[in-house]
This record gives C-alpha cells, sequence and structure tokens, in this order.
C-alpha cells in the first residue's frame, strides 16, 4: 500500500519531462513543490472543497440519523410486513445504479433540484439499504434485557434508541462515517451529471476538468488527488479509536 | 452523549436551513427566467462543452464577447471533463433537458445525428455560410447528405519526427515522397536496444529496446491511417458494411506486425510500460508518431526538437491523414427561438476572425477558416517553428475515421481483434475474419 502511495507522491513533484521520461525516473529533480501551488492557480480547488464537504459532511449526518433510525425499527419495534419491508430494503441493493439515474434525473429536475447541490446528499437521508442493513445487525446484537430495563424507567421507544441503543453501536457508526464518508467524497457520476456551473463543482470533477482532453500534465492531477486524499485520512484517524474500542467492548459492559 | 445530541441538533438545523434555502433560491431564478424573456425578449440559451483544461477560461470570454455583441442572446454554460460530459449529455438527452447547443467530439456527431438529438443544419449552413471559406464541414456530413454539426476546430493527423535522433542515427528527414516501406527502413535504423544495437542488426535484442522508431497507438494515431492509405479500411461508402476482411487490409496489417515484431513500433504491451500511452514521443523514447494537430501541446512543453511532415504514401501511392472533426451541434428539442440563438453563437464562432484567432492561439486545434489558418498567426505560432503548412496540406487526402452512429461499438470490437494480433496471440486471417463479423453484426443491429 506504501509504495504507490509513495510512487504517486514522487510524480506529483516532477515536471512534465521527468513525468514522462523512460526509464522511469524515480527521485525528480529538481523537486517541484510548486506543482501544487500551480494546482491551486489552475482551479478554485477552495471553492471545490468546500462543496464536497458541504455534500460530504450532509451525507454523513443524513446517514448516521436514517439508518440508524430505521435498523432500529427492523430490529427492535413491532409493526405489520415488518419481514417483506425488510427483504424489499434488501432488495433494492441489487438494482445496479446505473439504471436508476435517468428517472432520478427527472425527478429531481421536477423538483428544481438540478445544479444545486441537494441531489447529492439528500439520498443519503431516506436511509441507504447498506446502511439500514448494517445498523440492523448492530441492534440485532444488543441483549434485550436493556430493551425491558430501559422500558421499566419508562423511556418512549425514541429515548430508547437515542440513549440506550444507539451509543452501544459506535463501533457501526464509525463504519458508516467513514463508508459513506469516502463514497460521497470521491463520487464523480451524480455531481457530473447534475452540476452545472462550475461553482458549484465538487473536487473529483474539478480534478479531471484540469486534464482536458488533449493535453495531460498529469503530474498535476496526481497532485491535485493527493490533496483530496488528506480529509479521508483525518476522517479515518478521528475515528479509528471507535474501531478499537468498540470491537472490545459491544454487548454487556 | 450530552455533547453528540447537541451536535446531531444542530446539524439538523443546518440541514433544515440549507433545505429552504436551496428551495427559496430555485424559486427565484425560475420567476426570473419567465420575466426575462417575456418582457425584455432576451432568449437564454444553455452551452455545453467539454473541459480542456486552460481553454475553459478561452471559451468563457470568447462567449462574454458574444453576449455583449448579441444583448438580446444570454448564455449560461456547463462544462465537465470529457467522459463523464459525454455520459451527462446522454442522461440530458434521455430527460430532454441537453444544452441548446453543445460541443461534440467529431467521432460522436453522427451518433447524435442518427439518434435524432441534432438538428439538421444543411439550410442554415448553405444560406448563412460559404462552405468554400471553411475547413470540414463535409467530415460531418450524413450519409443522407445533411449537415448536423459546424466544426469547432480540427484534429488531423501528420507525421511528427525528432530531428535529434534522426540527425544522430544519421537518417534523412521524411518528406512527402516518404511510403510505409520507407518509414519501416529510416524505423530500424532509429530503434535501439539496451546495447545500443539498432533494429537492422542481427543481435538486436527486441525485449530491451529503450528507443522506438514510432510509436503506434489505437485508431487515429495508429492502424487506420495505414489501413486507409494501403486501400483498405473499415466500412463501406455508405457507412452499413464492413470491408474489414480485404486483401489490402491484410497487406497493411502485416507491415503493421512485421514492425512491432522487429521492434520498430511499439505494441499494445510496450505502451503500457509507460506512464501515459502518449509519453513515448513527447518524452523522447520514439523517433517518430502519427500525431494530430494537439500533439503539439505535448511535444513543446516538454521541449524535444521536431518537426512535421505529411503522412507516408501506400504501396499504390495513396495517402490518409485522419480527421476528427470537433463540432457544435444545435439540440434537434430546443424551441425555434432558442435554436436560432444557438446558430447565431455557431455562426460567430466560425465567421468572426477575431474568434478564430484567439482560439488559434491556443494552439489546440487548426482553425476552422481557412483565411486565418492559411494566416501567420496559425503557420508561424508557437514556441518552435515547425511545419505547420504539412497540416494544411494534409486536407487534401484526409478521412473520417468511418464514423457513424455506432462507432464506439465497432471500434471496441475491431480494436480487441487488433489487439490479439499485434500481441501475437493470433493470426492476421483469423483475426480479420473475426473482426469482420462482429462489427457487421454490430452494424446490423442498429441499422436494420
Amino acid at each position: 500500500m506504501f509504495v504507490p502511495l509513495l510512487s504517486a507522491l514522487l510524480n506529483s513533484l516532477k515536471s512534465y519531462k521527468e513525468y514522462t521520461s523512460v526509464p522511469i525516473q524515480w527521485i525528480p529533480n529538481p523537486f517541484q513543490w510548486q506543482n501544487y501551488i500551480e494546482v491551486w492557480k489552475m482551479t478554485a480547488m477552495d471553492t471545490y472543497a468546500l462543496n464536497s464537504l458541504i455534500v460530504t459532511v450532509l451525507s454523513v449526518i443524513g446517514a448516521l440519523l436514517s439508518c440508524s433510525m430505521v435498523g432500529y425499527a427492523f430490529a427492535r419495534l413491532q409493526f405489520p410486513f415488518k419481514r417483506s419491508l425488510f427483504v424489499m430494503v434488501l432488495g433494492t441493493l441489487m438494482i445496479p445504479p446505473v439504471v436508476m439515474i435517468i428517472p432520478q434525473f427527472i425527478i429531481f429536475k421536477h423538483l428544481g433540484f438540478l445544479d444545486t447541490l441537494v441531489p447529492l446528499w439528500i439520498m443519503e437521508w431516506l436511509a441507504q439499504p447498506f446502511g439500514v442493513f448494517l445498523m440492523r445487525q448492530a441492534f440485532l446484537a444488543i441483549p434485550k434485557e436493556f430493551d425491558e430495563a430501559a422500558k421499566l424507567d419508562g423511556c418512549t421507544p425514541f429515548q430508547t434508541y437515542w440513549r440506550v441503543y444507539l451509543p452501544m453501536c459506535k463501533p457501526q457508526l464509525a463504519t458508516l462515517t467513514i463508508f459513506t464518508f469516502m463514497t460521497k467524497w470521491n463520487e464523480i457520476m451524480a455531481p457530473v451529471i447534475y452540476l452545472s456551473s462550475e461553482d458549484k463543482f465538487t473536487l473529483p470533477i474539478g480534478i479531471l476538468s484540469m486534464s482536458g482532453a488533449w493535453f495531460g500534465q498529469e503530474q498535476y492531477l496526481v497532485a491535485a488527488a493527493l490533496m483530496s486524499l488528506l480529509p479521508i485520512l483525518l476522517v479515518f484517524l478521528f475515528t479509528e479509536k471507535y474501531f478499537v474500542r468498540g470491537a472490545s467492548s459491544s454487548g454487556l459492559k | 452523549m450530552k455533547k453528540i445530541g447537541t451536535g446531531l441538533c444542530l446539524s439538523g438545523l443546518l440541514l433544515m436551513s440549507a433545505w429552504l434555502t436551496g428551495c427559496s433560491n430555485d424559486a427565484e431564478s425560475s420567476t426570473e427566467d419567465g420575466g426575462n424573456t417575456t418582457k425584455e425578449e432576451v432568449v437564454e440559451i444553455k452551452l455545453g462543452y467539454y473541459s480542456s483544461g486552460s481553454a475553459d477560461e478561452k471559451v468563457e470570454e470568447l462567449i462574454q464577447k458574444f453576449e455583449e455583441a448579441h444583448p438580446n442572446i444570454d448564455v449560461t454554460t456547463q462544462n465537465a471533463p470529457y467522459q463523464q460530459f459525454f455520459q451527462k449529455l446522454d442522461t440530458q438527452i434521455a430527460g430532454n433537458n441537453a444544452p441548446d447547443v453543445w460541443l461534440s467530439d467529431g467521432v460522436l456527431v453522427q451518433k447524435y445525428a442518427e439518434r435524432g438529438a441534432a438538428k439538421d443544419l444543411t439550410e442554415w449552413i448553405e444560406s448563412d455560410l460559404n462552405q468554400d471559406d471553411y475547413y470540414g464541414l463535409d467530415f460531418n456530413k450524413g450519409s443522407d447528405g445533411k449537415y448536423y454539426a459546424v466544426p469547432q476546430g480540427i484534429q488531423i493527423g501528420a507525421l511528427f519526427y525528432n530531428k535529434d535522433m534522426f540527425d544522430a542515427a544519421g537518417v534523412d528527414y521524411p518528406d512527402e515522397s516518404w511510403t510505409w516501406e520507407q518509414l519501416k527502413e529510416a524505423g530500424a535504423k532509429l530503434t535501439l536496444d539496451g546495447q545500443d544495437r539498432t533494429a537492422d542488426d542481427s543481435e538486436f535484442d527486441k525485449k530491451s529496446v529503450k528507443q522506438y522508431g514510432l510509436t503506434f497507438f489505437n485508431i487515429t494515431e495508429g492502424w487506420m491511417p495505414v489501413l486507409k492509405s494501403f486501400g483498405g479500411g473499415v466500412l463501406d461508402e455508405d457507412l452499413k458494411e464492413s470491408l474489414i476482411d480485404s486483401e489490402e487490409n491484410k497487406e497493411a496489417m502485416n507491415w503493421i506486425v512485421d514492425g512491432m515484431e522487429r521492434g520498430i513500433l511499439t505494441d499494445p504491451s510496450d505502451l503500457q510500460s509507460f506512464q501515459s500511452p502518449m509519453s513515448p514521443f513527447p518524452s523522447g523514447t520514439a523517433a517518430m508518431r502519427i500525431g494530430i494537430y494537439a500533439r503539439v501541446l505535448a511535444a513543446n512543453e516538454t521541449g524535444i526538437n521536431y518537426d512535421v511532415s505529411v503522412l507516408p504514401k501506400g504501396p499504390n501511392g495513396d495517402r490518409f491523414a485522419p480527421v476528427i472533426a470537433n463540432s457544435w451541434i444545435v439540440n434537434e428539442n430546443s424551441s425555434d427561438e432558442k435554436a436560432e440563438a444557438a446558430w447565431e453563437w455557431v455562426k460567430y464562432w466560425v465567421t468572426e476572425d477575431e474568434v478564430q484567432k484567439e482560439w488559434a492561439e491556443l494552439g489546440e486545434a487548426v482553425p476552422v477558416k481557412k483565411s486565418v489558418a492559411n494566416s501567420d498567426l496559425f503557420l508561424n505560432s508557437g514556441e518552435q517553428s515547425i511545419n505547420k503548412q504539412a497540416f494544411l496540406d494534409s486536407f487534401e487526402f484526409a478521412g473520417t475515421l468511418d464514423t457513424n452512429a455506432v462507432w464506439s461499438e465497432w471500434l471496441q470490437k475491431f480494436n480487441e481483434n487488433a489487439d490479439q494480433v499485434f500481441l501475437g496471440e493470433t493470426s492476421v486471417e483469423d483475426a480479420l475474419k473475426q473482426a469482420d463479423e462482429e462489427v457487421q453484426k454490430v452494424l446490423d443491429d442498429f441499422y436494420e
């Protein structure tokens, strides 16, 4: 894992001539640190990064809330058609995203959401099946004695979910956070389809736009891609402790 | 836990406000739209184009000038990276939301034309443009004889060669008398292995080539010019029948395969050892390339000492230069008013010297207007003085890449088979026969 990253880092510090040279020249000479500055000058990276951040943060919040609520309902509450509804939710996992593009596009067009950031995060607030499944399994693993104890203390179902169950699922919430963050941060297809004005672009479009149809100057692309990796690393570092702690303490304390 | 609670509440609020502002913005802009068209009779058009790096700014600048010259037309743009642009466009066409005018890669014009997305521009072109003044109008003509697009800039193929490498090997520079055979002979002298032995040397080690005679990539800058100048090709004149399994194509493919086996031409696996398949020539690892005009940008960037010449002749003296005329297309589904405004933009682009000159200065494409292309501005521009006249001379024997509505599909079938030959996995005869069947099936599926 380390070697590709290192080679990307070195590539990002080369001139185009060194980048294309044969045999491969591993160590840039001199190090072109200005490539990184050039990238910022070439495109509105800050705008793109801000847009990406808005989309990603809203998506993560939406995914955490909606998936945990729906997952809790499927795991802990009793209501009619529960089983068949859950099978339907899982069934939607099997629909390839490509076939949904055009209907979704038409729906968002009628809602007036084209060329806004809304279509990019709103879907996450509607409980994506993968997250629902993940959270349901997490809630199922918790002994139902907690449920009974909470009821005795006078909790409503929502309070039980919010105060008792959710805090016990931090590892799964951390997983969902990283998963959603990564997909949304790197997503390219949906932003391209829904966004038209440049000031709404997210990072992946911005980075790809730099390359153009004819003229690569790929070293700038590599530099930009590396910079866009940073937030993912940060999120991973922040959520990592929940993985470790969570894995050892789930269930009864 | 309390902290998380408040955090979530806050973000909930944030979300609500984002949602509300999202909605209200939208409502405002839509009333604005309605107001403008009725009161001041300003036509709003949407213009789509794919990004080409730094050229985007120039496009926006030219659009501004256009708006100043046409105060009754308001242009909003949308752009996206090349590949994603066309994915988006297909979705938009399906959702009836495509731009009123968009820039199409030359090879995709027929796809939009034959699927009814592009407006027939024949009448407008005949009444508003003097056709002799422009390069490439005919390259977009459909097999029905109608025009569906107007070129924005033209890519045409020529032979690029590295002068320093020719000098070092003591080989004369290419000129218009060259045949593909001569190119290979010169290429053999220009191909070097790890011990600096040339491809003519009996000791030559083709596993350790460090300098190739000719880099060979894909269709435009690879097999298509060779096939066509040997008298072969892929499709018939109507672009509905495959001609792949012919003697001429066999001869051409044998020429290519022989060059690859001797290490003079790069084969597909050689190209994989480069950071980018485009890099052997600009990095000075190949002495020659078949290159479209835009390749001067990368060659200038690395600063190699190079020049260009017309592509070599085939055994019967035929020549062929591949052409891609990237073009403006007007949306068939736009209202008459918008379509006319879109046409104003297209007309502005090709007729105005000013626009043509500014675009030519970027050096991405051969200008569409002949007077500008033949002026000093194009011929003597750029960091290196190269023989740009070669590109203009090539128009005499230029042709398209047999582009039709299913170009991308048949190309994939052909390439799969061609690659197998180039990698030595199958014989030329078998591959051509197989490709012929597969390509014909693609054509039949669409046209019947």
